[in-house]
């Protein structure tokens, strides 16, 4: 199953919050605070790195669990960029390294379907 | 029964006012409830709606009330309304399940003849933070039935599709 993109809307139903309160905790001001969650739970908005901090802090759920369908897509880019790194030479080969890499290209391979 | 826990699942309920919906990651997971009024055109209506729940929360299984079942009566309309969505839902490639009353309530509560209202205690018991506050109060032989009750038919149906927990 492909994760939503986020979980915010049924994070802030579960807190019976409105989305005009969680803009005014995320410090959105102005009339649009409301609107700004709203887009941002409709997946019409990518949240800044601080908003999505501050949604981590509001509903106490780690942001990689609320962006599940985003972690999901960079951890699976990422992999599929570490099996192109460990097919190229290196000129410095570590050990270290060589097994971070290795880490990472196993991902791809694990989930080959997401590719 | 869907014995995959890891789908996402969208319950319809299609009612005389409108349509309760649910959606469910997993048994114990309620990601989404509530119910729409359709006031004009209804079945237009809620055919469009159950196309937005489809586009926005892409469910593996879509669950919807069993209407031919021998125990259920259903008007005429929704039963139209439900074979426009079995037809929608085949179109988009969702899996459809039917889950009659009787399921539900065998399932939930372990008694065919439990009544709607125990049946929606039970679901905002387990479901406290999303349902707690929406459990409506026990209707009266004078009262018509209150609107929040389409929020638990639909929750209803979409618990009854999971294996239960003994």
């Amino acid at each position: 199953m492909k994760s939503l993109p986020n979980y915010l809307q049924s994070q802030r139903k579960r807190f019976a919050l409105s989305q005009e309160e969680v803009g005014f905790l995320l410090g959105i001001s102005g009339m649009t605070k409301g609107e700004k969650v709203c887009r941002d739970e409709n997946f019409a908005r990518e949240p800044s790195l601080q908003d999505a901090l501050a949604y981590e802090a509001i509903y106490g759920v780690p942001v990689r669990e609320l962006f599940a369908g985003r972690y999901q897509q960079a951890e699976q880019d990422v992999a599929t960029r570490a099996k192109i790194l460990s097919f190229r030479k290196l000129r410095k080969t570590d050990a270290r390294k060589q097994e971070c890499i290795i880490q990472l290209a196993a991902k791809a391979s694990a989930n080959p379907s997401r590719e | 029964m869907i014995q995959n826990k890891n789908v996402r699942i969208l319950a319809i309920a299609p009612l005389s006012r409108g349509l309760g919906y649910a959606v469910m990651e997993g048994p114990d997971k309620l990601l989404a409830s509530g119910n729409k009024a359709i006031l004009r055109d209804k079945n237009a209506g809620a055919l469009a709606w159950v196309n937005r729940f489809i586009q926005f929360y892409q469910p593996n299984v879509l669950v919807l009330p069993n209407v031919k079942a021998a125990d259920t009566r259903r008007a005429a309309r929704i039963k139209t309304l439900h074979r426009q969505i079995v037809a929608w839902a085949d179109k988009k490639k969702v899996k459809v399940r039917l889950v009659s009353v009787t399921q539900v309530r065998t399932q939930l509560l372990g008694d065919s003849k439990a009544t709607k209202f125990a049946v929606a205690q039970m679901l905002a018991g387990k479901f406290p933070p999303e349902l707690g506050t929406r459990l409506p109060p026990k209707r009266r032989p004078w009262m018509s039935e209150d609107p929040r009750m389409d929020i638990f038919d639909a929750v209803g149906l979409a618990v009854a599709s999971w294996p239960q927990q003994k």
